[in-house]
């Protein structure tokens, strides 16, 4: 009955909804939220079903396999959207495998200002910035449009996602401090 | 702009050194490092740097300076500012490299999932409410109303006048004409109330004369015409 609520909720929000929103407005506890998202996740998210659950950034949202992208593009009359430059490209990585991340922390590994490059990728909708209270500076991630226009529901399905992120090597090199002492 | 666009495409100084060292097919380790300096440098020289992007191209180019002076010369070098870190950052950079090639394809494959697209929602304008209406308001407004109709009605009206009539004219003449031997068309056209009439008064006339019913005849330019039954 629960399941069937959030499910009926997230058919008729379209847009991605915070869990934690979930929570709040339903009365429940995270463990029970996160049962019925995952019992969702398990009937929506097969081979043969045309609807899938997307899940990114404490977000969920319903949309539509992948697999079939090319004929609902076609009769949605959707075109490729402009190619990434490999800065672009790049810095996107950076943030797949490591966001939430901060600028210095993306510069650190470019060894290159990205400025203006993570300001046109939050204007074409691929990142999203926030505010982190401890770090006391914005943190970027990728957004639910990126995960559509790269046609995965979640990110820790992308190969050697995990050893991304618990590399000891690119914990030491994101903790030392910037150039600052030179 | 145009520069802006450049800057965004222009690649970083981590990749100038790694398209060198893999040019070279070195492995990434300090010496190889030190030992593609001069390229480095070379590089900067023949590319136009965006100003932007040059402290960043700097700092790499002082460490692999330190790294190849440290190479020719036999000096201990100072442990806090470890020039190894470079290496270990190129090697980092690379991985990330690699895995931006998965990520490319897949961005550039169409294999795209789509959001569920909401309609916009559209906000009904609420017009403005008239109160005090009496009943020679809407009396008012109706005939304003018809006043804007009534040009459309009058072309009407001549249009089936017009239709209706040379059928009915033609039988007029022809009952009149059944009823005396003889008749002239001034006296038909005498009852005709515009020049239209008269027209159509001529036409059912012709048509008459056509069929074979009557026989005119007219003894000069503008005399009189004169209509005779045809027995």
């Amino acid at each position: 009955m629960l399941t069937t609520t959030i499910e009926a909720v997230l058919f008729a929000a379209a847009k991605p909804i915070k869990l934690s929103d979930l929570r709040k407005h339903l009365d429940l506890s995270e463990e029970v939220v996160r049962e019925a998202i995952d019992d969702i996740t398990r009937r929506f998210n097969t081979e043969g079903s045309g609807i899938h659950l997307m899940e990114q950034n404490g977000a969920v949202q319903f949309v539509s396999n992948a697999s079939v992208g090319e004929d609902v593009a076609k009769f949605l009359r959707v075109e490729a959207s402009g190619p990434l430059t490999r800065p672009s490209l790049e810095t996107l990585t950076i943030i797949v495998y490591r966001g939430p991340i901060t600028k210095p922390e993306i510069e650190m590994i470019r060894g290159v200002n990205c400025s203006l490059i993570l300001r046109n990728l939050l204007i074409r909708g691929f990142i999203l910035e926030e505010q982190d209270k401890e770090r006391l500076q914005p943190v970027y991630r990728v957004s639910h449009e990126f995960l559509q226009a790269i046609g995965v529901n979640r990110l820790d399905v992308l190969p050697d996602y995990e050893a991304f992120r618990t590399n000891e090597k690119i914990a030491e090199l994101l903790s030392r401090e910037p150039e600052s002492d030179v | 702009m145009a520069f802006e666009l450049k800057l965004e495409t222009f690649d970083g100084p981590l990749h100038v050194l790694l398209e060198l060292i893999q040019g070279e097919e070195l492995p990434i380790t300090e010496v190889s490092l030190g030992s593609v300096t001069q390229k480095y440098l070379e590089y900067m020289n023949t590319h136009d740097v965006p100003p932007e992007e040059l402290a960043d191209f700097l700092v790499v180019a002082t460490k692999l300076l330190l790294l190849k002076s440290q190479a020719i010369l036999p000096i201990e070098a100072e442990p806090e500012e470890d020039p190894s870190t470079l290496a270990l950052q190129l090697r980092l950079y690379k991985e990330f490299v690699d895995a931006s090639r998965t990520l490319e394809e897949r961005f550039d494959s169409t294999n795209w999932s789509f959001e569920r697209a909401t309609p916009d929602v559209v906000r009904l304008e609420i017009g403005e409410v008239v109160t005090n209406l009496c009943a020679e308001d809407l009396r008012e407004a109706f005939s304003g109303l018809l006043k804007r109709l009534e040009p459309f009605f009058k072309l009407q009206t001549a249009a089936l006048e017009r239709v209706v009539s040379v059928g009915e004219r033609l039988q007029e003449i022809h009952e009149a004409i059944l009823s005396r031997t003889k008749m002239t068309f001034r006296q038909i056209a005498s009852s005709g109330k515009s020049k239209v009439d008269v027209v159509i008064s001529f036409l059912a006339l012709l048509e008459l004369v056509k069929q074979r019913v009557v026989h005119v005849v007219q003894s000069g330019v503008f005399d009189e015409i004169e209509i005779k039954r045809v027995d």
